[in-house]
């Protein structure tokens, strides 16, 4: 089962165009992206804000969020064009005191009024759909290329519908509210039933945003199948498991137990299968998300490495954790700058397709909760 | 400095199709002109905005119709009217590097005066606005949570002794500001083994392990005068709010990493935290040394019983930096000293 799951796996890479094929495809007709920044010039913008953020207790937090923004996009070209963010500190600092208070309301229910959390996180399954919806407007509509800026679409139903189809998350919350996984069977089910489904649920999520996502009147279109998100997840779950399975090896092996700091050699295996699954999830979900996104004449070929990923995010680590945070500029940056290496925009007929519509003002309170409450929803 | 005659290559787009066209744009008295192949536009000079500097990346001039013209960042560009002010400055203090080293010395006394004296300090004000039923009804919660989940079960110790142990800890709470709130509860916690806790609200749970495991009484109750410690500072809700603030602190600082590692985000915050309950656990054993002493009670008592503790766990001390509790061994040294300085 495991093998043969590995070998699907490695075949689907090969379904994929071969490589001189996708090689020659990025050389006649791939426009080139570029990232131009450095961790040199990015940990200046990234201290100071930093600084004005703490002395200010948090207000000028807006704007760290509009500069640091601004410098991803501005550096970004594509065919020599820089990127745009358009938000304004002022509509920023907006949203952020929204969401802070329902944050702080959040936050208070789950650790000090316990009691007050059944409605709190009713009244939050009824607004994630909004703050999905507005967030992902909101980023769309202050991005621009080429002085036109992007579109969402989707309405708060759609949004409900996509995130609640199978009805497994509201089961999961309602039941906990009301605590009925004292029945254990019952807790199991529900749990297994969602971890089968999440992967499905991941690709309706994206679907949803990439369809109603549109630039210059083309819509997204997305061709990537639930099938394949299913054994990307399950994939990384047979890693974590096999690093476990060889740490507990090891251990009774050389009866290691007992030992001096023997807690913290047993967790390094762990935590090295997690991040390396970690790294798997991210690099195939990625990959399979933009390779299959068309937009108008532009199709996408992300060609990111599990592995490579992994020794970005076990280096980074290391180097953040040795400079006590110093490191921070230059790990978003080289991550950053691989990320942009590795993707590549084909244009396969005129640019001229995209014509500009009519545009609108969105509230930025959708853009800033999703922020505060770490949904990372990028595509 | 005159901007009249100036003239500024360029890229224009004009906001219907993205396709760039080289241009020029020539600046005269209140006006400039823009030339791109066949289309020569005109616009006043004080209906144009132009976008924040960034680094060293190209700039963008708003028209005032749909159009946006993009050259490289130049001085002259600060003369017209800006997209948003305020970041004007911002971006002045980012091109230098002084003032980067600046904001590292600050960021650094920001925090360590923050984490030393702000945070305590804002707990300590925070607490005192806190009612004390609010907290012991938080407390009660954990306690019947901890029960339902068969963490705690009765306790086995005989009434008697409960009694006599009853006793001699009202009367080593008496007299304090939070005696009304202090009560003890005996449990049997075979998972949790021989230990204490001070739940908020001044409910003190003592396990049937380290009444077992104790000699004598007076070990017993050198175990709950560090308890009595913890209750009367009200430390478990201190705990949570100081923990609260480090939590949110150092989300902030390390927002841009969050994507990258969550071992790097949590990293901070469970160091803040067991910092912040090393000092709590210290201040606890300072209270219970002084306690003990106006009880007539030897702090020996304290210090036998956390040397049976450390040899029963059979654990090696681990890494104080990362542990809730200072090392055990410094713990039972500062007993006995505080109890030779006192025969003295």
């Amino acid at each position: 089962m495991k093998n043969n799951l590995i070998f699907n796996n490695l075949n689907m890479l090969k379904d994929k165009p071969n490589k001189e094929g996708k090689d020659e495809l990025i050389q006649q007709q791939g426009m080139q992206l570029e990232f131009s920044g450095s961790a040199k010039e990015y940990f200046r913008i990234w201290i100071v804000n930093l600084c004005l953020t703490i002395i200010t207790f948090g207000f000028f937090s807006a704007w760290a969020k509009v500069r640091k923004k601004r410098y991803f996009y501005s550096n970004l070209t594509l065919d020599g064009t820089p990127f745009q963010y358009l938000a304004q500190p002022i509509t920023i600092l907006k949203g952020r005191i929204i969401a802070a208070i329902l944050f702080l309301m959040y936050y208070s229910s789950t650790h000090y009024f316990t009691t007050m959390l059944p409605y709190v996180l009713v009244a939050g399954l009824i607004i994630a759909p909004w703050v999905i919806v507005r967030s992902v407007a909101f980023n769309a509509r202050y991005s621009a290329y080429r002085n036109m800026t992007f579109r969402f679409d989707g309405t708060y139903v759609e949004s409900f519908r996509v995130i609640y189809a199978w009805g497994i998350i509201p089961a999961i919350a309602v039941g906990t509210i009301f605590n009925w996984w004292g029945i254990y069977w019952a807790a199991g089910i529900a749990y297994a039933v969602f971890a089968i489904l999440f992967p499905w649920w991941v690709r309706n999520l994206k679907n949803f945003i990439v369809t109603k996502t549109s630039y210059g009147g083309h819509f997204g279109q997305f061709s990537a199948s639930g099938n394949y998100f299913f054994q990307v997840y399950l994939v990384s779950v047979f890693i974590t498991f096999g690093f476990g399975l060889i740490t507990t090896i090891i251990v009774r092996f050389f009866e290691m137990e007992g030992m001096p700091y023997s807690n913290i050699i047993f967790i390094m295996p762990i935590y090295a299968g997690y991040v390396f699954a970690y790294a798997y999830v991210q690099t195939k979900i990625t990959n399979t998300v933009w390779n299959q996104i068309r937009l108008g004449p532009l199709r996408f070929r992300c060609t990111l490495n599990s592995f490579e990923m992994a020794e970005l995010y076990l280096t980074n680590a290391i180097g953040i954790i040795a400079s006590a945070g110093f490191l921070i500029p230059w790990a978003v940056i080289r991550t950053y700058k691989y990320r942009t290496d590795n993707t590549h925009v084909i244009n396969m007929t005129e640019l001229k397709e995209f014509r500009a519509s009519e545009t609108e003002t969105v509230q930025a309170a959708g853009a800033e909760m999703t922020e505060f409450f770490d949904m990372d929803l990028s595509i | 400095m005159n901007i009249t005659s100036t003239r500024l290559e360029g890229t224009y787009y004009d906001g219907k199709i993205p396709i760039a066209r080289p241009a020029l744009l020539v600046f005269d008295n209140n006006e400039v002109t823009l030339t791109s192949g066949d289309t020569t536009l005109t616009y006043a000079l004080h209906k144009l905005h132009v976008s924040p500097r960034v680094g060293n990346t190209d700039r963008f001039i708003s028209l005032s119709d749909s159009g946006q013209y993009q050259c490289t960042d130049q001085p002259i560009l600060d003369q017209l009217p800006q997209e948003v002010r305020s970041e004007g400055l911002v971006a002045w203090f980012e091109n230098r590097m002084s003032v980067a080293v600046a904001s590292v010395g600050i960021i650094i006394c920001a925090l360590f005066i923050g984490y030393f004296y702000g945070m305590p300090l804002v707990a300590k004000s925070m607490i005192k606005r806190i009612p004390i039923e609010t907290e012991a009804s938080l407390g009660n919660h954990i306690l019947t949570w901890f029960d339902d989940s068969q963490w705690f079960n009765e306790s086995h110790i005989d009434q008697d002794q409960q009694g006599s142990i009853m006793n001699k800890f009202n009367k080593l709470h008496q007299g304090l500001s939070m005696s009304p709130n202090i009560k003890l509860e005996f449990r049997n916690s075979e998972r949790i083994g021989p230990n204490a806790f001070a739940l908020p609200g001044g409910t003190i749970v003592i396990t049937d392990q380290i009444v077992d495991i104790a000699e004598s009484e007076e070990e017993v109750l050198a175990i709950l005068a560090h308890e009595i410690g913890h209750a009367e500072r009200r430390h478990s809700i201190r705990q949570i709010l100081q923990g609260s603030f480090a939590a949110l602190a150092a989300t902030t600082i390390t927002a841009d990493a969050a994507s990258l590692s969550t071992a790097v985000t949590g990293l901070p915050v469970i160091l803040a935290r067991t910092k912040y309950s090393r000092d709590f656990e210290r201040e606890a054993d300072d209270f219970a040394f002084d306690l003990l002493k106006r009880n007539h009670i030897s702090t020996e008592a304290f210090a036998s019983i956390m040397e049976r503790l450390a040899k029963d766990s059979g654990s090696i001390e681990k890494l104080s930096f990362v542990s809730t509790h200072p090392v055990t061994s410094k713990r039972i040294k500062r007993a006995r000293e505080f109890n030779n300085k006192e025969s003295d």
